[in-house]
């Protein structure tokens, strides 16, 4: 049933995430699930045999898309080649994306040696992620007829985040505290390079970025540290995307934001990927702010519960952890319809899909029930 | 013994405060006149816990923890061998780590100080650890409790593996295994099988003591 509900539609996939992410009226809600693993899941594949070889990546994210039917693919997506590419060494998993084992900068001097300026097209393994956004632009128009194809949307580091990956994520947090300008220093060296990354991104074929900031929830840093130091080099990031691009830009604050939402909603993303937050008090804050002129957002990504535990402050109850994961389609139909009405409700536009990544192992019939649920509750 | 009082007052709030070089500096004139086991249980001890519940309140964040665990261990790595030496009863033995494929550190590494702080013994075995490591571990330390972390929905069953694997060796019942982590919940840790869950290092350390309470 899922499966099959109302495959007719007015737009196509590119179409509707366009018209959502200018704040205009699609056809009906837009599903975009950041599917890493459900796509190479369909093939039987784990994430090492996809970054071995990127063709089976492009497979999986085609073939996935056309299963699922989703309204958009995402390329290598978190990699951090950027961060290798200036010194840090990370550890691949065998399924998963790398992480931090040996941080490039441990003292001053240090930063000092830091080849600063790189070129994404020759430098460590951005090409292989150029590659990969390449050649889904070729074969998802070779599936649109040359006329259209289905979104890719593709990853920027944030500075702060960056910056945490130069140095090793302890010493990010002690420096913020300690060393604040050094912090500010790093981070304003940082952007630099992951800006020529995501211009290169969108020159071998993204429609739209994400940027995402892990190490400035109200669980990490307090919100004067976020006010003084992270946010503003977060804006600038976002803002300079969206001048050298011109593509959509969607900001993904991970974990609990609730008493920075205003803050957040200032960095002038064009959407915000929720995370495990309460979908009322987001849209508030984010409405509140775009109404002040402070803010352009124009639609919310997710928040179905999808990775996370519920946010732990004690003063929000967030209702929608882990459901992706380990709820039934009933579960998930009723909060996306939930999700979908709040939106929609306060001239935001939604663009249905979890609060994180989807994760490894959510049964099909789990995302099959947020794609059924935007085409029976998402007609608009 | 006002004086002695004002001076346990000043290393609880040099560490609350996060300064780490005064911490160490009173802690060496307080051991002229203290036993080493007086400044952790009325300076050190408490001053982690103000912190710890700083934290839990939003007042402090990972910043603050870190740098207050700082100026912690700096005072501690004083008195331990004078602890050693007297034979000062400790709040029991915590082996940590976080579980293979995940090389998040900093969650383990907080617990691991605020247990420190709080008297307990810690053997930390880093990020990145094996099921058979865990279980090496928990033959040669015979600790009362089993600290997993993990940070990530990819990592996170990997503790039932090493719940597994203790099982298989007939280790189980031998100790006490706590969960924690950013991915984690009481569902996922009742899933794994662990006899807790503790959201952040200050709730860690009195989940630890409430499970050395049950093993008494």
């Amino acid at each position: 049933m899922y499966y099959l509900y109302n495959q007719v539609t007015e737009m196509t996939p590119m179409e509707r995430m366009m018209a959502a992410l200018r704040g205009e009226k699609p056809d009906r809600v837009p599903v975009h699930i950041y599917p890493r693993f459900a796509p190479l899941e369909y093939l039987g594949l784990k994430f090492h045999q996809a970054w071995e070889v990127p063709d089976l990546y492009v497979k999986a994210q085609i073939l996935g898309q056309e299963r699922f039917q989703y309204d958009c693919v995402i390329d290598y997506d978190m990699m951090g080649p950027v961060e290798e590419a200036l010194g840090t060494v990370l550890k691949y998993p065998e399924n998963d994306v790398p992480m931090v084992k040996e941080p490039a900068i441990r003292t001053k001097e240090d930063m000092k040696k830091i080849q600063w300026k790189i070129d994404p097209r020759k430098d460590g393994n951005m090409p292989k992620v150029l590659y990969v956004i390449r050649r889904l632009k070729e074969e998802l128009l070779k599936r649109g007829g040359g006329k259209s194809h289905v979104p890719i949307m593709t990853w920027g580091s944030c500075p702060s985040r960056t910056v945490g990956c130069l140095l090793g994520f302890q010493k990010w947090f002690t420096t913020v505290v300690r060393d604040p300008e050094w912090a500010q220093e790093l981070m304003e060296l940082a952007l630099e390079p992951w800006l020529e990354m995501v211009k290169a991104e969108v020159e071998a074929g993204a429609d739209l970025v994400w940027v995402n900031d892990p190490v400035s929830s109200a669980d990490c840093i307090s919100r004067d540290t976020y006010e003084k130091l992270t946010q503003p080099m977060e804006r600038k990031f976002i803002e300079a995307i969206r001048r050298e691009t011109g593509v959509p830009v969607v900001f993904h604050p991970c974990g609990n934001w609730h008493d920075r939402l205003d803050l957040v909603a200032q960095n002038q993303a064009d959407c915000y990927f929720l995370g495990p937050m309460d979908i009322r008090l987001c849209v508030e804050k984010i409405t509140e702010q775009n109404r002040a002129g402070k803010a352009r957002a124009k639609a919310i990504n997710g928040n179905i519960g999808a990775t996370t535990p519920s946010a732990n402050d004690k003063k929000v109850p967030v209702p929608y952890a882990t459901t992706l994961d380990k709820g039934t389609p009933e579960a998930i139909e009723a909060e996306c319809k939930e999700v979908i009405q709040v939106v929609e409700g306060s001239g935001l536009r939604s663009i249905i899909g979890p609060n994180c990544w989807t994760p490894q192992g959510v049964p099909f019939l789990n995302i099959d029930a947020v794609v059924y649920s935007a085409r029976k509750h998402g007609r608009l | 013994m006002a004086l002695a009082d004002e001076m346990l007052e000043k290393i609880k709030l040099s560490i609350v405060n996060m300064e780490d070089q005064k911490a160490v500096e009173l802690t060496k004139l307080a051991l002229a006149d203290h036993a080493a086991e007086d400044i952790l249980n009325q300076a050190l001890i408490p001053a982690m816990e103000i912190v710890g519940n700083e934290y839990e309140e939003g007042r402090k964040f990972i910043p603050e923890m870190l740098l207050a665990a700082e100026a912690m261990t700096g005072a501690l790595e004083l008195l331990k061998p004078l602890l050693a030496r007297s034979g000062a009863k400790k709040a029991g033995k915590v082996v940590m780590g976080t579980v293979e494929g995940d090389v998040h550190d900093i969650g383990q590494r907080m617990v691991c100080i605020m247990l420190e702080g709080a008297g307990f013994e810690v053997l930390s075995l880093g990020a990145d650890v094996s099921a058979s490591e865990f279980v090496q571990a928990v033959k040669t330390a015979n600790p009362d409790i089993l600290g997993l972390s993990a940070l990530l929905t990819t990592t996170a069953p990997r503790m039932k593996s090493v719940i597994e694997a203790l099982q298989k060796e007939g280790l189980r019942d031998k100790v006490k295994i706590m969960v924690g982590g950013a991915i984690l919940n009481q569902r996922l840790a009742d899933e794994y099988g662990a006899d807790g869950y503790a959201p952040d290092a200050a709730s860690a350390t009195r989940l630890a003591r409430t499970l050395m309470e049950s093993r008494a």
